[in-house]
């Protein structure tokens, strides 16, 4: 069965794995984005995470 | 009409990508860059990627010439990237070296997708470490970004960097040497199985790696998953969560490896190196130029002292902690001009790739003017029982012009260490054995005992 793989190029296996981690991905996003609107109603001023300057 | 034979005009590591190709001429590596990039080429520099990535030191940069050096009819642009010192490959880098080449290419991946590109292959072999930082080499992986599609080169980051940190994160193994058998990167089911159970827990973990061989295991590849459709924002959070899975990615570097506390450590210590580093100021004085290697480099005391003076100082030894602990020196900014990398002489990484020539051995790069090799040759002769001979020879091959090296005499402490357990080892060591042989390929200028041991420091000249 492994031998499927040899006539594969390397993306094409990948696009239905990126669609269900970007699927679990956006969920896990929506309830953080929530629980953080939930936070910052009970705290003030709390500053952003920040990540790269790009 | 006669067929005439085609003979390969490109780098024999440049053959994959039909977009273009690097080739040596006039003593410079250039690109050719072919008309079917062309639009792709053209978008890299219009849209402002380029000066982005220069301006962050991502990208190497490169100056267009405007010669069809090999009157291709498929040229569109020959283009002279920043030559650089030398070119490693990921199973010769320690632990941090490959999670900054990861990081690299994610950040370069996330500014490409600001504007409107998008990297079509994530391999490691894209990177190399120029003037103490991860840089892209490849000038034609760009292409425009189609927001329905996902990531290309997903699967091929992730073998080539996402599942090899996480391997030697969870096992604190080296995992350089696997890189070398896995040229393409480890494959997510090997990976799954390599991990150990804790490692499930990890969400990101379990997407990335065991949801993806799983899915790779089951899936049979077809068309129709390629054409369903993607967003931005999904790309923009797939690439989060990678960068958010390697950064707090570690090697402890309190675990003990074989010489990473040496000089810390050894009694001889204190004095001894004072008057080496004395001695070795002396005999590097007035030759100090040209490109210089260290082995053996241990922590890189004398690596650094080399870099006072020189623009290009590798520094190898087979210890990968050791190397690590020097690049993220390097990477502090105590020295720009040091690369540090895991190189063991008495096994160097070979030619591997198509015809053996797609990687190159590391006695085809390691070719430098100076060459310096201290407290090393006991280690080559006395553990792994290579005769002064094959040393010499060896030493001559990668030496341009002179070479310092310091002998350890057989009463030595650390020579008896190595000898200890061993029934045998070559006869004579000894310092005239030791001359006899190195002089066959060089001439000894100068010659100094180190005071209070019997440990000798070298200058030798290459006989032409």
């Amino acid at each position: 069965m492994k031998i499927l793989f040899l006539y594969i190029d390397p993306g094409s296996g990948s696009y239905l794995v990126q669609m269900i981690i970007a699927g679990v991905l956006a969920g896990l996003f929506y309830f953080k984005n929530l629980w953080l609107r939930i936070k910052s109603f009970f705290v003030k001023n709390r500053k952003d995470e920040t990540t790269d300057n790009d | 009409m006669i067929n005439e034979p085609i003979v390969p005009q490109h780098h024999p590591a440049s053959f994959k990508d039909p977009s273009g190709f690097i080739f040596k001429a006039n003593g410079k590596l250039y690109r050719q860059i072919n008309t079917c990039y062309a639009d792709d080429y053209d978008l890299l520099m219009s849209s402002g990627l380029y000066k982005a990535l220069i301006e962050k030191k991502l990208l190497i940069p490169h100056t267009e010439i405007n010669e069809n050096f090999y009157q291709s009819p498929d040229w569109f642009k020959t283009i002279l990237p920043e030559q650089l010192t030398f070119i490693s490959y990921p199973y010769e880098w320690s632990f941090d070296e490959l999670k900054d080449a990861a990081l690299t290419t994610l950040r370069i991946l996330k500014i490409s997708v600001k504007h409107g590109m998008i990297l079509k292959d994530g391999t490691s072999f894209n990177i190399q470490f120029h003037e103490g930082r991860a840089v892209f080499i490849d000038t034609l992986s760009f292409e425009k970004y189609d927001e329905n599609k996902p990531w290309i080169a997903y699967r091929q980051f992730c073998e080539c960097f996402l599942f090899p940190l996480l391997i030697e994160h969870y096992h604190k193994i080296d995992v350089q040497k696997l890189l070398s058998v896995y040229l393409e990167g480890i494959p997510a089911g090997t990976t799954a199985k390599l991990l150990p159970l804790k490692s499930r827990f990890k969400l990101g973990i379990w997407l990335h790696v065991y949801l993806q061989a799983s899915v790779n295991a089951k899936n049979k590849p077809t068309s129709k998953t390629a054409t369903a459709s993607f967003s931005k924002n999904k790309l923009l959070n797939l690439i989060d969560s990678l960068q958010n899975i390697i950064k707090p990615l570690k090697v402890e570097t309190t675990i003990q490896s074989t010489w990473n506390n040496y000089y810390e450590e050894t009694i001889l210590s204190k004095n001894y190196l004072q008057e080496k580093e004395k001695i070795f100021r002396e005999l590097i004085g007035d030759i100090n130029n040209g490109r210089t290697m260290d082995v053996g480099c241990n922590d890189g005391y004398f690596s650094k002292i080399l870099a006072e003076n020189n623009p290009d100082v590798i520094a190898v030894d087979f210890d990968s902690q050791c190397v690590n602990k020097l690049y993220l020196d390097v990477k502090a900014g105590i020295t720009k001009n040091i690369l540090p990398f895991c190189i063991d002489l008495t096994n160097p990484s070979p030619a591997l790739g198509f015809n053996h020539a797609e990687r190159q051995s590391f006695a085809e790069r390691a070719k430098s003017d100076t060459i310096t090799a201290l407290a090393l040759i006991h280690h080559i002769v006395l553990s792994k029982n290579v005769p002064f001979a094959d040393v010499a020879k060896m030493f001559s091959d990668i030496t341009l012009n002179h070479l310092i090296i310091e002998f350890v005499p057989i009463t030595d402490e650390k020579s008896q260490q190595l000898i200890a357990n061993k029934t045998t080892y070559h006869k004579p060591y000894d310092p005239e054995a030791f001359e006899k042989n190195f002089t066959v390929y060089f001439q000894i200028e100068r010659k100094e005992i180190i005071p209070g041991t019997e440990r000798i420091l070298y200058r030798m000249k290459k006989l032409l």
